[in-house]
C-alpha cells in the first residue's frame, strides 16, 4: 500500500481538554515523516492512537492499510517517549523478551541481537543487568528492542531526547539506512533543528491542531520568499549600498539579502558582479523554525512558541 | 488473545522472579520461621525436662516413700515408652514434719530462696481432705512439670485410699481406666472416624490459601507499580494487549507461588521419608488420609481465589505510582482475608450457622470459608454450588473490571487519581469508534 499510516478526522479529548482536534494526514511509504510541534501540541497522543494504545473519540486510523491488528502490530517498531526497561533483567534476556512479544522466534532473535549488539558495540554488556548500564547504553538497548523484529514502519516519539551527540548521530545514521531500505519512519520532536535535516515530509501541530503539512523541500521552496544568500568580497556597507537591497545581514562570512519589492534578481546579480567578486549566489532556504513561525502566524496562534 | 505472547509474559515473570535472591531466601526462611514458631510452642508446652530437688513435708505420713517409688517408676516407663510424658527427674528429700508445721515451712522457704532446693511439697492431711496439695517454689508456672508431679501424688493418694478401705490392690488399675471420646463425622458414604490429623491437614491447606491470596496477591500489585515506575509498560503495551499482559503476570506470579509450595513439599517428603518408612514397617499408617473431594475443593478454591485476589490487587495497583499510594486501598482485600481468621472459631463451632453461610457465599471470603466448611462438615449441596457460582462469576467480573482499570491506569503518571476518575476509566469504551471485525482477528 502506498500510505502505511493514514489518519482521517481523528479527535481525542481527555475530559474537557481536546488533545487532538480533527487531525488528518497520510504518511507515504519510504519517507521520514516528522510530527512536529511544541510540547503539549498532541504529538504523543496522536502516536499513542496510531499504536492503538489510546482509542480516538472519533475518526479513523489505518495502519498498513487497515485498523491496527495483531499482525500489523508485529510489523511496527515503536519507541515511546516514556520508555524504560526492567532494571533487574539481563540485557540479553530483556531483548529476547521484547522480541518474543513481537512474535519473533528465538533463533531469528538470537541472530538479530548478535548483529545489532555488534553494530552498537553492546556485546560486552549483553550479560549485564540493565541497571548496571549507563543511561546511554540503556538507550541503545531500547533502540535495538524497537527494531529487533525488522519492522516495516518505525514510530519514534522524541527519539533524540536524552541522547548524547554521538548516539544522536548514530541513530540518525540508522534512520537514513532504514529509509534507504524502503522503510517508513514517523518521528516526533519538539526540537525543530533535529527534524530539519532528517525529514522528507512533515506535519506541524500546534494546540492540538494541524497547521501545516507537506514535503519539506516543497514547503521550503514555497516559504523561500525574497531572501538570497550571497558570498561576496565586499564590506557590509558596500553590500547595503547595492541597488535593490532592502536589508542585508552578515551571517557566517556570507550575507543574507532581502531585495526591495519589484527588484529583478538577474538585474541585481549583474550589478553586484560589476562591482565585486561574487563567489556564490543562491536563494536562501528558510529554516524550519521560520516556516513554523509563519504558519503559526497565519493560523492566528502567535502566542505558541516552537521551543520550550 | 495470543497465547504465545501471554506465554512470553508468563515466562519472563516466572523466570525473573524465581531467579531473585528474595525468592530463595523466602523459600528457605519461611519454613525455618514456621518450624521455629512450632518449636517454641512445643518447647513452652512440653519443656519441662531437667531435674527438680523437692523437699517433701509428709505431715500425713506414709506418703513419702510411695511417692519416691511412683516417680521413679514413671521415669522408667517414660524411658521405654515416649507415650508417657515423664521427662522431669525428681529428686525428693524428706523434710522433718515436726510438730510445728509453720516453723518447718519457714525453714524450707529459706532453703528455696537460697537455692538449696527448688521447691517443697506439703502433704498436710487436713488439706488433702479438701483435695489440696501445696507446692512452694520460686517458679510456679511450670505447667507441665507440675502436672507430672500432681499425677504422681494423686496416684499415691489413690493407692493409699484403696488400702485404707481394705479393697484388693488390683482394683487400682480398674479405677484408673479412662474412656476417650472419639468423634465420628457423618457423611453420605457412611460414618468415618475423624482423626485429629485431618484437622491439621485442613489447617495447613487453609494457611496455604491464606498466604497465597495475601502474599502473591500483593506481588501482583507491586509488579504493576514496578512496571509503571520503570516506564517499561508502554513499550510492552505496544506489542501485547493490556489484558494479555495482566493475565500473563497473574499466571506467572501464581506459578512462582506454586513452585515455592512444590519445593517445600518435596523437602518435607524427603525429611519425612524415614518416618513414613517406619510407619510402613510397623503397619501403622498414621499419615492422615486426605479425601479426594478435599483436594478437588482445594484446587478449585485455590485457583478461583488466587485469580480473584490477583485481579483485585492488579486493579488497585494500576492507578498508582508508588506502593505507598496504593497501600490504603490494598488494606480492603486484606481485611476480607484476615476476617476469615477472626471468624474461624465461629465457623468451626457452627459450620452451618448464619455467619458461616454468609462468609461462604460472599466471594471475597468464600474461598477460605467454603473450603473450611466442605472439609469439616457437610454443607448443603446448593450452598456449595451457589458459592462456587458466585465466586467464579465474581472472579470473571473482577478480572474484567481490573482489565479496564489496568488498561487506562498503567499509562497514567503524575498525580494520584481520584475515585471518580477511576470510575470513568471503567466506563471508558475503546469501542466508541466503530472498527471492522478484522480488529480482533488474530
Amino acid at each position: 500500500m502506498e500510505f502505511p499510516i493514514e489518519l482521517r478526522n481523528v479527535s481525542k479529548a481527555f475530559g474537557k481538554f481536546r488533545a487532538v482536534d480533527n487531525l488528518s494526514f497520510r504518511v507515504p511509504r519510504g519517507v521520514v515523516f516528522g510530527l512536529l510541534g511544541p510540547n503539549g501540541a498532541g504529538k504523543t497522543t496522536t502516536i499513542r492512537m496510531i499504536m492503538d494504545i489510546t482509542a480516538p473519540d472519533s475518526g479513523e486510523i489505518h495502519v498498513l492499510g487497515q485498523p491496527m491488528t495483531r499482525q500489523t502490530q508485529n510489523r511496527i517498531g515503536y519507541l515511546p517517549e516514556e520508555r524504560g526497561l526492567y532494571r533487574k533483567m539481563k540485557v540479553i534476556d530483556h531483548l529476547f523478551f521484547l522480541a518474543a512479544i513481537k512474535s519473533v522466534d528465538r533463533e531469528s532473535a538470537r541472530k538479530r541481537i548478535a548483529e545489532w549488539a555488534d553494530k552498537m558495540e553492546l556485546r560486552p554488556w549483553l550479560n549485564k543487568k540493565v541497571d548496571e548500564l549507563s543511561k546511554g547504553m540503556q538507550q541503545k538497548v531500547q533502540f535495538i528492542a524497537t527494531i529487533i523484529h525488522d519492522p516495516e514502519v518505525l514510530i519514534l516519539d522524541e527519539v533524540f531526547s536524552g541522547l548524547d551527540p554521538i548516539n544522536t548521530a548514530l541513530v540518525k545514521e540508522y534512520l537514513a539506512d532504514f529509509r534507504g531500505r524502503g522503510k517508513t519512519i514517523v518521528f516526533s520532536t519538539h526540537v525543530l533543528e533535529q527534524a530539519d535535516k532528517l525529514c522528507d515530509e512533515i506535519c506541524l501541530l500546534a494546540k492540538s491542531r494541524k497547521i501545516l503539512e507537506g514535503g519539506l523541500k516543497d514547503l521550503k521552496r514555497r516559504h523561500a520568499g525574497d531572501q538570497l544568500r550571497l558570498a561576496i568580497a565586499a564590506t557590509p556597507a558596500q553590500v547595503a549600498d547595492l541597488p535593490g537591497v532592502r536589508s542585508s545581514a552578515a551571517l557566517n562570512g556570507e550575507f543574507v539579502v532581502s531585495l526591495a519589492p519589484g527588484t529583478d534578481r538577474r538585474e541585481f546579480l549583474r550589478r553586484a558582479l560589476e562591482r565585486h567578486d561574487v563567489q556564490a549566489f543562491s536563494q536562501r532556504e528558510p529554516e524550519l523554525e521560520e516556516i513554523y513561525l509563519a504558519a503559526v502566524r497565519d493560523a492566528g496562534m502567535e502566542e505558541t512558541r516552537p521551543i520550550e | 488473545m495470543s497465547w504465545a505472547k501471554i506465554f512470553a509474559v508468563i515466562r519472563r515473570e516466572y523466570i525473573e522472579r524465581v531467579r531473585t535472591k528474595a525468592f530463595w531466601f523466602g523459600t528457605a526462611l519461611i519454613p525455618i520461621f514456621f518450624f521455629a514458631y512450632i518449636g517454641i510452642q512445643i518447647a513452652t508446652s512440653k519443656s519441662a525436662g531437667g531435674q527438680r530437688r523437692v523437699a517433701v513435708v509428709d505431715a500425713a505420713g506414709g506418703l513419702y516413700e510411695p511417692l519416691v517409688k511412683e516417680l521413679a517408676d514413671r521415669e522408667n516407663k517414660a524411658r521405654q515408652d515416649p507415650e508417657h510424658h515423664q521427662n522431669v527427674h525428681w529428686i525428693l528429700e524428706k523434710a522433718p514434719a515436726g510438730a510445728d508445721l509453720a516453723k518447718t515451712k519457714e525453714a524450707l522457704r529459706h532453703d528455696v530462696l537460697e537455692k538449696r532446693i527448688d521447691a517443697y511439697l506439703v502433704l498436710d492431711p487436713k488439706l488433702i481432705e479438701k483435695d489440696r496439695i501445696e507446692y512452694y517454689s520460686t517458679s510456679v508456672s511450670e505447667f507441665v512439670a507440675l502436672t507430672q508431679l500432681e499425677q504422681a501424688v494423686n496416684h499415691v493418694l489413690l493407692r493409699s485410699r484403696i488400702g485404707s478401705r481394705g479393697l484388693p490392690s488390683d482394683v487400682e488399675s480398674d479405677l484408673e481406666r479412662r474412656a476417650d471420646l472419639k468423634p465420628f463425622k457423618v457423611t453420605k458414604s457412611g460414618a468415618t472416624e475423624e482423626k485429629g490429623a485431618a484437622f491439621v491437614t485442613v489447617l495447613i491447606f487453609m494457611v496455604i490459601l491464606y498466604t497465597t491470596f495475601l502474599m502473591y496477591g500483593m506481588q501482583n500489585l507491586k509488579g504493576v507499580i514496578d512496571e509503571k515506575t520503570n516506564r517499561i509498560v508502554e513499550v510492552v503495551i505496544a506489542s501485547v494487549r493490556p489484558t494479555e499482559l495482566m493475565l500473563g503476570k497473574i499466571i506467572g506470579i501464581g506459578l512462582v507461588g506454586l513452585t515455592q509450595y512444590l519445593i517445600w513439599s518435596l523437602v518435607a517428603m524427603n525429611l519425612s521419608l524415614p518416618a513414613i518408612a517406619g510407619m510402613l514397617s510397623t503397619g501403622d499408617l498414621g499419615v492422615p488420609k486426605i479425601p479426594i473431594s478435599m483436594v478437588l475443593y482445594f484446587v478449585l478454591f485455590f485457583v478461583c481465589g488466587y485469580f480473584l485476589y490477583a485481579s483485585v490487587y492488579t486493579a488497585i495497583g494500576a492507578p498508582f505510582n508508588t506502593d505507598q499510594e496504593a497501600q490504603q486501598l490494598a488494606m480492603i482485600p486484606m481485611m476480607f482475608i484476615v476476617s476469615v481468621w477472626a471468624f474461624f472459631p465461629v465457623l468451626m463451632n457452627n459450620p452451618n450457622g448464619g455467619v458461616a453461610i454468609f462468609a461462604s457465599l460472599f466471594p471475597f471470603t468464600a474461598p477460605l470459608a467454603m473450603f473450611l466448611r466442605t472439609s469439616m462438615g457437610q454443607p448443603p449441596g446448593w450452598q456449595v454450588a451457589l458459592s462456587i457460582a458466585i465466586l467464579i462469576a465474581s472472579t470473571i467480573g473482577i478480572a474484567w473490571l481490573a482489565g479496564r482499570i489496568y488498561r487506562v491506569g498503567i499509562l497514567m503518571y503524575g498525580k494520584k487519581p481520584t475515585i471518580p476518575e477511576i470510575v470513568r476509566w471503567i466506563r471508558y469504551r475503546p469501542g466508541q469508534v466503530p472498527q471492522p471485525a478484522a480488529r480482533e482477528a488474530s
